[in-house]
């Protein structure tokens, strides 16, 4: 991936050189850094480490990086490098945990340590406060917690750095609206001015000014670590928009254009509508603007609409229409009462999960008080399969047979729970020494009030997020394997082990290739792969949750395998569902494509089965949903649509993706993307520009699809 | 209700997520066998009531299991070539087990209701959602009168919404004895002139139209479907003459226009058949608009375009 994958501004040429590095998802992506800005380092490894280095550099970074003013934008501020970027290393070595990387790699753990962000601020701090409020609020609680000096030194930094380079782009403005004739856009700069003159302390008084004070969060918060959550945004915006409007201050054409300039700025994610903490329905107004800027400007967004049956049905409908429509993958759907029904589960009272809120790829979190490291943790189930069935095959006194097999694939699946909970503890217990969440720590409730940053006790809640990756994967695998070496006895165990090892080379192999995939398939409904990927997730899921991590944080079971399908399929070798060596895994929840005997998939069974391995605690497992134009097509297709949502969440889904895709187009901008350079397609849980996405990225898509 | 779970029906198709068989989402189970010939038919594997077989060429992988699964020596190898002696076939399957390609598949199975019935509920939750249902489709239901008479019945059991899915060429004892455990019927009109409608399906309309005006008076639902196909039934003369039969109707609260697609094409080489329209275009839009509201002249209700 790189930055043109995230719609990255880039700075101006000359400024800027390109670089290669690991990003905070934990793929590989291609970045910008300015040339002329190099941080200070305070350790011996060259990098810079702790709260006061790391803010005192970014407040450097901030003070060189470019302004973004454009004169027919009503907002302006954009981030053009990641500090990221200028982490090296990344991970402070004095922190070693290298006893923990050999059964990391044997059982394909993304351990999640040194992952930045993925949880989400409560704006309204800020939105309440403004830089200013926030300076005075650290320098408070500074007077309060003394020991903490090095943290609110970091924290200051940040403040100083957000506020100058607020204010440089309130002097650019000013000298764009002096070079301007008379007219539009030089009243539109001269506003612009003022009002950046005006957020660099206090907060945003209008709706106009409440977006662009988002606009500048949202461009320091990615720039600093890649954060990106904007959360629920209407309610966000409505007391904003509520006061303009009763004053005729604003109409809703210049609201729609405000947010529509505030969604060009970022990608961020966003819940709209979905319950208050008593279950009142958020949907508002602007929910509805929120919508139509979208709707009007057609560039990938990543926005989820809540549904509930005690909800507006209106929000969900124009939001389908808006998907049917515009074919760009969003909104996306969030079921409501089965993410409460399983938050609860963890023994958590149903407002705290109303709470809750869409505010990443596949996550949810408690706005300001909840810390979870979503999305950073994967344990790859293939591998353990893989790991499994050649430590079988290795043991003279094993008595081969699928019964063995799951008994060491749920052994190794357990010892993975294992490292992955040492991993966390580490974490938690270092990473604010390495690089603390200075951002985002402004917008919780305790890292300022306590000295303590997010990731070391400052917030109320740690539910850590831990994933399972390619479960149909595997399901097929145990269910090919059940079927053609034990019940029909056609392969032999030494036949399938030397299959693999030689990615079923030669004709023979391609035999046996397509008699592993030719079964009834995890997917199908009713097979015995779909028995088998439903024990799969719940042993997963048991495991996951049976105990707390040794420092005793609560783990919170998921399915989710991000654009990380390919590179974790990329070095593992063939598997038994008839797989080749290096190819993707499956995704997710998702069924493999071509599960249905070579005909397309049906939504109902795809809904079915994800539906069915949910993990069930709150942290969803998403259903990627490719559907035809044809189903889409008639006057009828918003209702089946709508049916079929309620149906997935009826029968305990949670979230559902969904493209809405003509092969025929799909195909030919596979063959040459510049035919249909403003195809945007949901990839997994974000939308990107087709022609964007890396060739990997887009052959993935199509084979999904086709 | 244990004799009707037990009847047996040739299926050659489940459909799932069906949306243009009726309301809602459902489920479309297809029956083998069909009195007509209709030249457009995209369903060939459908006429014939016994189980056939569907070869893919493309799909051979050439590994010659067939060859050796077959005991009547349908499938032979020359000089690498596969070739189908089909006139040998008697559509027992043994192929179909050992083709991992997916070259090879069998249309037509012996199913029981119940059989059936398992397939059709795993949907049930979606049809409570969207007003859904199980459709009987074919080839002709009707022509399976007993299996799809129990089928019905079962399903009504479970509160299933049911639609018969009919060329409307049966006795009208059939129709009358499936009635009353239809919700709605889907009875097709091809072509009004008789001559034509001989020439073109092999049979005579007299019946259907019979059948019709008969249904009507039961009260039950009725949409009425016509399938659009060019140069063969899309003249003005035959759309004005269905508008004036739907008006003498009380009970079709839908007209829908199905325009022909080439879909069914690649079935006809699969079943070692010609097909008799290859290479015909589908309709344009605007043709198939201009028959819409051609049909909305007459005193007919909503008048539905499929596409």
């Amino acid at each position: 991936m790189d930055y043109d994958d995230q719609g990255q501004i880039l700075p101006p040429d000359g400024m800027c050189e390109v670089i290669e590095m690991v990003g905070g998802s934990g793929v590989k992506v291609r970045q910008a850094i300015l040339k002329e800005y190099r941080p200070v380092s305070n350790h011996s490894s060259g990098g810079f480490f702790g709260p006061r280095a790391c803010g005192e550099n970014f407040e450097r970074l901030l003070a060189v990086h470019p302004t973004y003013v454009e004169p027919a934008n009503s907002m302006c501020g954009v981030y053009m490098v990641n500090f990221l970027s200028y982490r090296q290393p990344a991970w402070n070595p004095d922190f070693d945990f290298s006893h923990l990387h050999e059964e990391q790699e044997r059982y394909g753990i993304d351990h999640g340590i040194g992952g930045v962000q993925h949880f989400c601020p409560d704006l309204t701090i800020g939105l309440k406060l403004g830089w200013g409020g926030l300076r005075e609020k650290v320098n408070r609680h500074r007077r309060v917690n003394p020991h903490a000096g090095e943290f609110y030194d970091g924290l200051e930094a940040v403040i100083r750095g957000v506020q100058a380079w607020i204010g440089r782009h309130a002097l650019e403005s000013q000298r764009i609206a002096g070079a301007e004739p008379d007219g539009p856009w030089h009243d539109n700069l001269q506003q612009m001015a003022d009002i950046c003159d005006r957020l660099v302390t206090e907060p945003p008084a209008t709706f106009r000014e409440a977006c662009q004070w988002l606009v500048f969060f949202q461009a320091v918060a990615k720039m600093y670590n890649g954060s990106g959550e904007w959360g629920q945004l209407d309610e966000l915006l409505r007391p904003f928009y509520e006061r303009d409007s009763a004053r005729g201050l604003l109409s809703d054409e210049e609201a729609i254009f405000h947010i529509a300039c505030l969604l060009l700025s970022e990608t961020a994610y966003i819940q709209l509508g979905g319950p208050d903490a008593e279950g009142r329905d958020l949907k508002n107004p602007v929910s509805f603007l929120i919508l139509e800027a979208i709707h009007r400007l057609k560039i990938p967004a990543n926005i989820a609409v809540r549904v509930g049956d005690d909800f507006d049905p209106r929000l969900f409908r124009r939001g389908i229409e808006i998907l049917l429509e515009d074919k760009m993958g969003f909104p996306k759907f969030l079921g409501d009462k089965p993410v409460n029904d399983g938050f609860v589960r963890n023994g958590y009272s149903l407002e705290l999960a109303r709470q809750r809120i869409y505010a990443g790829c596949h996550w949810l979190a408690i706005p300001g008080r909840e810390y979870g490291m979503n999305d950073l943790i994967k344990i790859e189930l293939a591998r353990i399969l893989d790991y499994s069935l050649r430590e079988m095959m290795a043991d003279a006194a094993a008595v081969r047979g699928v019964d063995d097999l799951w008994e060491r694939f749920v052994r190794h699946m357990h010892r993975a729970v294992d490292v992955v909970a040492a991993g966390i503890d580490h974490h938690l217990r270092h990473m604010h020494q390495v690089f603390p969440e200075l951002v985002l720590d402004l917008f919780c409730h305790g890292p300022v009030e306590k000295g303590l940053d997010a990731s070391h006790g400052g917030v109320e809640f740690y539910n850590i997020g831990v994933d399972g990756a390619s479960l149909a994967s595997v399901a097929d695998s145990f269910a090919a394997i059940e079927q053609r070496i034990e019940k029909e006895r056609r392969l032999s165990w030494d036949q399938l082990l030397d299959l693999l090892d030689r990615d079923w080379a030669g004709g023979e192999g391609e035999r046996a290739r397509l008699m592993m995939r030719n079964i009834p398939r995890y997917g199908k409904g009713g097979s015995r792969a779909d028995e088998w990927a439903l024990r799969i997730s719940r042993s997963f899921t048991q495991l996951v949750r049976e105990k707390r991590t040794p420092d005793g944080f609560l783990m919170i079971p998921g399915l989710f395998s991000w654009a990380k399908v390919i590179d974790f399929g990329r070095t593992l070798g063939a598997t038994p569902n008839g797989r080749r060596a290096g190819q993707p895994l499956s995704h997710g929840p998702n069924p493999e494509p071509g599960f249905n005997a070579g005909r397309p998939g049906t939504p109902t069974q795809l809904i079915h089965a994800v539906a069915a391995v949910q993990p069930g605690y709150g942290n969803p497992a998403s259903l990627q949903l490719d559907l035809d134009p044809g189903l889409a097509s008639d006057r009828e297709g918003a209702e089946t649509i709508e049916a079929l949502l309620r149906t997935y969440f009826d029968l305990g889904g949670t979230l559902v993706n969904i493209n809405v895709l003509d092969r025929a187009t799909i195909l030919e901008a596979f063959e040459d993307p510049a035919r249909h350079p403003d195809l945007i397609v949901r990839v997994t849980g974000f939308s990107a520009y087709f022609a964007s996405l890396s060739q990997e990225l887009r052959e993935y898509v199509v084979e999904r699809i086709v | 209700m244990q004799e009707d779970l037990n009847v047996r029906g040739v299926v050659f198709d489940i459909e799932r997520s069906a949306v243009h068989n009726g309301p809602g989402i459902r489920t479309t189970v297809f029956l083998k066998g069909c009195p007509l010939a209709c030249v457009w038919c995209h369903n060939p594997e459908s006429r014939s009531v016994d189980p056939e077989l569907l070869w893919s060429p493309e799909r051979c992988a050439g590994c010659m299991q067939c060859q050796d699964a077959c005991a009547q020596g349908v499938h032979q190898f020359v000089e690498q070539r596969h070739l189908l002696e089909r006139r040998r076939c008697i559509a027992c399957g043994c192929c179909v087990s050992v083709c991992y390609a997916g070259a090879l598949e069998l249309a037509g199975r012996s199913m029981t209701v119940n059989d059936v019935l398992v397939e059709v509920m795993r949907d049930e939750p979606f049809y409570r959602r969207s007003s859904g249902g199980l459709t009987l489709s074919g080839g002709e239901p009707a022509a399976q009168f007993d299996f799809a008479r129990a089928l019905f019945r079962e399903a009504g059991r479970r509160q299933l919404h049911t639609a018969l899915d009919t060329s409307g060429y049966c006795s009208w004892e059939c129709l009358d004895g499936l009635s009353p455990y239809t919700d709605l019927f889907l009875f097709d009109l091809k072509q009004m002139d008789g001559a034509r409608h001989r020439a073109l399906t092999g049979v005579s309309n007299e019946r259907i139209l019979d059948n019709l005006r008969r249904l009507d008076t039961t009260g039950r639902e009725i949409w009425i479907r016509v399938p659009l196909i060019p140069t063969q039934n899309d003249d003005d003369a035959n759309f004005q003459a269905i508008g004036r039969l739907v008006s003498t109707l009380k009970h079709v609260t839908r007209v829908e226009i199905l325009p022909y697609h080439r879909l069914g094409e690649s079935k006809y080489a699969r079943l070692g058949a010609e097909c008799r329209l290859a290479g015909l275009e589908p309709p344009s839009r605007d043709l198939a608009e201009s028959r819409r509201v051609l049909l909305l002249e007459y005193d007919v209700p909503q008048v539905v375009l499929r596409r």
